[in-house]
């Protein structure tokens, strides 16, 4: 049944290896900034947070912000692109596969890039940065990484599909997306915030996610309600944007 | 038996409180080819995407090789070829993969579809060019790849949006030299703006306009469709304007034109021409001829001469 997904999977890959070393270099740069920037300048200024160096604080975040940010943005233009510009959705639309399979593929391609593009922004900052973590820790990650990368190819293949216009497409990332990252204890950790506002916070699977997987890294601590948290809000977003796109293609 | 390749009943389409496609009935012939015109948004669009299961009609049904576009939708999708309106190459693949990735959507096998491929690049004149991306390519080339996609998997209905639109006389002529190789080997429906093409390609023609079918069958069942008025186009040596004045007083003449030395007349009927002849007596005609009805003619006098919004 899901022919159609990998063959469109297939060609979403050779399109990215095509391109992957100025794929990379651009993913890479962002994360490398914020780490020196706020890592290394502001560390001073900062000391030790829950217990760990600031630089350490913030980079197990940044490979897992990378992961999503790399699956939402492959998803959400990829799917404009081959909608609104190429109308590729189309020629896929007149060959005997399904609906399902075209969005299976593309939900299938972003969470690919994410987790290739995390895993290479996890190698940078291993090679250049003093932050270790031992590997066996790596299994606990990979719980929160993958889910959390689903969530987020989900998120912007919905996004993708019932936006029209792609200035909307990057304002929904400034008030929504970038927020939901940047807020949800990457930089600076929830005990920050008012209690009155930490059970909100809580609620939100990018705290699950953000939260869940530096333990997971630092520690090796496993906080399970947090893992089920994002797996079920990936798999809640994947029924809806499969449900999504099939009521968009139908009109 | 049912020779009918498509079969459309009352096929309605609204878009919000705008009728594309207002009870559209039309049969199509296996293995003929089918042409159909209409002014810009006349509805030719709207009903290629319902019949090709793109789109969902508001009412009506249609039938494609008998399997219906509303409940047999893979099985129309196997059996149907679409070139589109706008062309939906992947410009990021090349000429070559862009077939692969459809033949494989196809569930196609390789030692099924490479020989395929090869064939279809060869006969498109496109081999030398299999391992470029579609963005360095004319647009005919583009053209020409679109309809090589199409027909990879061996369609047996093959529905072409204006497949000649923007094309040069030497690619569009290439083009209709394919399809007219393809004729009889399966059903062809296309639309177009060039009456030309329709004129040279097709079987059957059909006339939309404000979504509804206007006029249809052969080139010259449509010509013969037009009222019984002839037109002359009389040139003279000197003084067409005083012989155009004469000529338009006479109760048979519908329609007179003056541009230079030449007068064109529109007459009730042929018969009438020994009238005019007649009344000519004198004057220095250098020569009469009778213009051929085109199917322009008879486009316009069906779908009128404004320009549509
Ligand atoms: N998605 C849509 N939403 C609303 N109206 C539409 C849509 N698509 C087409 N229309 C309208 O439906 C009518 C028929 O359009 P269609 O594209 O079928 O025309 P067409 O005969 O293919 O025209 P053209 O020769 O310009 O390609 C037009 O009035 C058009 O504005
Ligand atoms: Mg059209």
């Amino acid at each position: 049944m899901l022919r159609g997904s990998l063959a469109i999977w297939q060609r979403d890959m050779l399109i990215l290896r095509r391109s992957i070393i100025s794929e990379l270099v651009a993913v890479v740069a962002y994360p490398l900034t914020i780490y020196l920037a706020f890592g290394i300048g502001m560390q001073g200024y900062i000391g030790l947070v829950d217990g760990a160096p600031y630089s350490l604080f913030i980079a197990p975040g940044l490979i897992t912000m990378t992961a999503v940010n790399a699956a939402y943005n492959e998803s959400v233009w990829s799917l404009w692109f081959h909608r609104r510009v190429q109308f590729t959705i189309e020629s896929y639309r007149v060959t005997p596969i399904s609906v399902s399979e075209i969005v299976i593929a593309k939900i299938l391609s972003g969470f690919t890039h994410g987790i290739i593009k995390g895993c290479v922004v996890g190698l940078v900052i291993f090679a250049i940065t003093p932050f270790r973590f031992p590997l066996e820790h790596l299994v606990q990650y990979l719980l929160f990484l993958i889910p959390g990368s689903a969530f987020f190819s989900c998120a912007g293949v919905i996004s993708g599909t019932v936006m029209d216009k792609p200035e909307t497409i990057g304002k929904v990332e400034a008030v929504l997306v970038m927020p939901l990252i940047f807020m949800s204890g990457l930089f600076f950790p929830l005990s920050s915030y008012p209690s009155t506002v930490i059970p909100w916070v809580r609620a939100l699977p990018t705290t699950a996610l953000f939260e869940g997987a530096r333990r997971a890294l630092v520690a090796g601590e496993m906080m399970p309600t947090a893992a089920v948290q994002i797996s079920l809000s990936a798999l809640l977003t994947f029924v809806a944007a499969v449900y999504i796109f099939r009521r968009k293609m139908s009109e | 038996m049912n020779t009918s390749a498509l079969s459309i009943h009352t096929l309605t389409k609204a878009y919000g409180a705008l009728t594309a496609l207002d009870s559209f009935n039309l049969e199509v012939d296996q293995g003929s080819i089918f042409g159909l015109l209409g002014p810009n948004g006349a509805g030719k669009t709207t009903l290629i995407r319902i019949l090709t299961t793109l789109m969902r009609q508001s009412s009506g049904s249609a039938t494609i090789e008998g399997f219906d576009i509303f409940q047999s939708g893979q099985e129309i999708r196997r059996i149907i070829g679409v070139v589109s309106q706008e062309n939906s190459l992947d410009r990021y693949l090349t000429a070559r993969e862009n077939l692969e990735l459809h033949a494989r959507l196809h569930g196609m096998e390789r030692r099924l579809y490479a020989p395929r491929i090869d064939e279809l690049l060869e006969l498109m004149g496109l081999s030398g060019r299999q391992k470029d991306f579609p963005d360095t390519f004319s647009g005919g080339m583009q053209r020409r790849l679109v309809i090589a996609r199409a027909l990879v998997h061996l369609p047996r209905v093959l529905f072409l949006d204006e497949p000649t639109t923007g094309l040069d006389p030497q690619s569009r002529r290439a083009v209709w030299e394919y399809i007219r190789s393809l004729a009889g080997k399966m059903t062809i429906f296309l639309t177009t703006h060039y009456l030309e093409e329709a004129e040279q390609l097709c079987d059957r023609i059909a006339i939309m306009d404000h979504g509804k079918l206007i006029a249809i069958g052969s080139t010259q069942e449509l010509k013969d469709h037009l009222n019984g008025a002839t037109v002359y186009e009389i040139d003279f040596a000197e003084g067409a304007a005083h012989s155009a004045e004469l000529l338009g007083n006479m109760p048979c003449v519908i329609d007179i034109k003056q541009i230079g030395n030449k007068v064109v007349v529109t007459l009730e009927c042929w018969e009438c021409l020994a009238e005019i002849v007649t009344a000519l007596n004198g004057a220095p005609v250098r020569r009469i001829s009778l213009q051929e009805r085109t199917l322009e003619d008879v486009f316009i006098s069906l779908t009128g001469e404004k320009v549509r919004e």
